[in-house]
């Protein structure tokens, strides 16, 4: 919630939407419009790319921006960066977005919404920005065709036999790419 | 679910940590994911990383414009109170058995009630000890998270806490190991094949 006193290169590595974040949290709505503005068509991209419908995508969005609004107190910065704590939030509402769609749909299960909230925020001696940009830095280091294996993982329902078949590949190459691209991710980020 | 004193040894694949992470596993297959993270701080840890991944692939998309009214609606929205949205049931909730169908003697399934594909199943299957499980093969993806006391499948023991991803093509014939009873929470892909006349009629009566 708070600038740690006496860390000011901290303030060097602060993305603007962690200082809009902390100003939408004191319910300022020039922030929240300027937040709007910076996120919700990347928001939207986002969900598109998984296969929501344009208008689905931008009604989602307004969802997850109106989420962003009302949980902006709970956002903490040490814990993780503000792309990370609004990507949560996107794919929990797209979930329970899916959840009402299916018919078969009695109780729903809903995703932690911090995965390691018992993990003693000790070990974590980056802050939740840091993190983010050495994830994107170890994404970029990555051979092009273990990128695409990854970024696969993430928007497939079935990346194995979708990779096999988009790239024309036997599942075993493609089950061995996506181990060693992970590995490699792993080991760049086993600090985090 | 936290019953699990040992450490986890067997946890799903990266792929399917990330999937979970980005919301687009096979619902119902999301279930038994969470049921390992809960007793397993490894993977936590991990999909931690793979949410930092997650925001990675929503900062590189290229934006898609906002529709022309959509700041003035989310404006308005903020001002109007926030409706009372009954709480998402637990996760021990969900996985804890409503009604035990009870197949054979020391052997019960019970459905996990969990948004799945109609031609999916979800559910938790105990079996007492020494007593073997149907042959049976895979239509799809089986997931499996052992919840209590262990099972020996091929030359490999997994005890409670751990993890188990077969893909089609994969039959096997899991057995209880140890003198405990075995629970395990299943997700599978399509019904499941049992081989032998004995099989098929369990399987037919169980409804996997
Ligand atoms: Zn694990």
């Amino acid at each position: 919630m708070f600038v740690s006193e006496g860390a000011p290169e901290r303030l060097s590595t602060e993305r603007p939407e962690t200082v809009l974040l902390r100003r939408i949290a004191l319910r300022d709505r020039a922030a929240f419009a300027e937040l709007f503005s910076l996120v919700a068509p990347k928001v939207k991209a986002y969900l598109i790319r998984l296969g929501t419908e344009a208008a689905g995508a931008e009604e989602l969005t307004q969802d997850v921006l109106l989420t962003v609004w009302r949980k902006a107190d709970q956002f903490d910065p040490a814990k993780a960066g503000p792309l990370t704590w609004i990507f949560v939030i996107a794919r929990n509402r797209r979930i329970d977005a899916l959840r009402r769609e299916r018919s078969t749909v009695t109780y729903g299960f809903e995703p932690p919404e911090q995965a390691d909230e018992d993990t003693p925020s000790a070990e974590a001696q980056l802050s939740g920005t840091e993190r983010e940009i050495r994830v994107r830095e170890a994404l970029k280091l990555l051979p092009p065709d273990q990128q695409e294996v990854v970024r696969r993982s993430f928007f497939d329902e079935q990346p194995h036999s979708e990779i096999a078949e988009a790239l024309n590949l036997p599942l075993g190459t493609v089950k061995s790419r996506l181990r060693l691209a992970f590995a490699k991710l792993r080991d760049r980020l086993e600090d985090l | 679910m936290t019953g699990a004193a040992v450490t986890p040894r067997h946890h799903p694949s990266e792929a399917t940590l990330a999937q979970y992470v980005a919301g687009t596993l096979r619902p119902g297959f999301d279930v038994v994911v969470a049921a390992h993270l809960s007793t397993c701080a490894h993977c936590r840890a991990e999909a931690a990383r793979l949410e930092a991944v997650g925001a990675a692939m929503l900062d590189e998309q290229a934006p898609v414009d906002m529709s022309a009214d959509a700041l003035d609606r989310a404006l308005a929205r903020i001002e109007t109170p926030e409706a009372e949205v009954p709480p998402a049931p637990t996760l021990a909730e969900v996985l804890t058995p409503r009604r035990r169908r009870w197949l054979a003697p020391g052997v019960w399934t019970a459905k996990v009630d969990t948004p799945r594909y109609a031609s999916d199943r979800v559910y938790l299957l105990g079996v007492g000890p020494g007593i073997s499980t149907a042959d049976h093969g895979h239509g799809g993806l089986e997931f499996t998270q052992v919840i209590s006391g262990a099972l020996q499948d091929g030359d490999i023991v997994y005890r409670a806490g751990d993890f188990i991803e077969h893909d089609a093509d994969h039959e096997h014939q899991p057995v209880v190991w140890g003198d405990e009873p075995c629970v395990c929470l299943f997700a599978t892909q399509g019904r499941l094949k049992p081989k032998g006349w004995l099989g098929r009629l369990v399987f037919a009566l169980a409804d996997v």
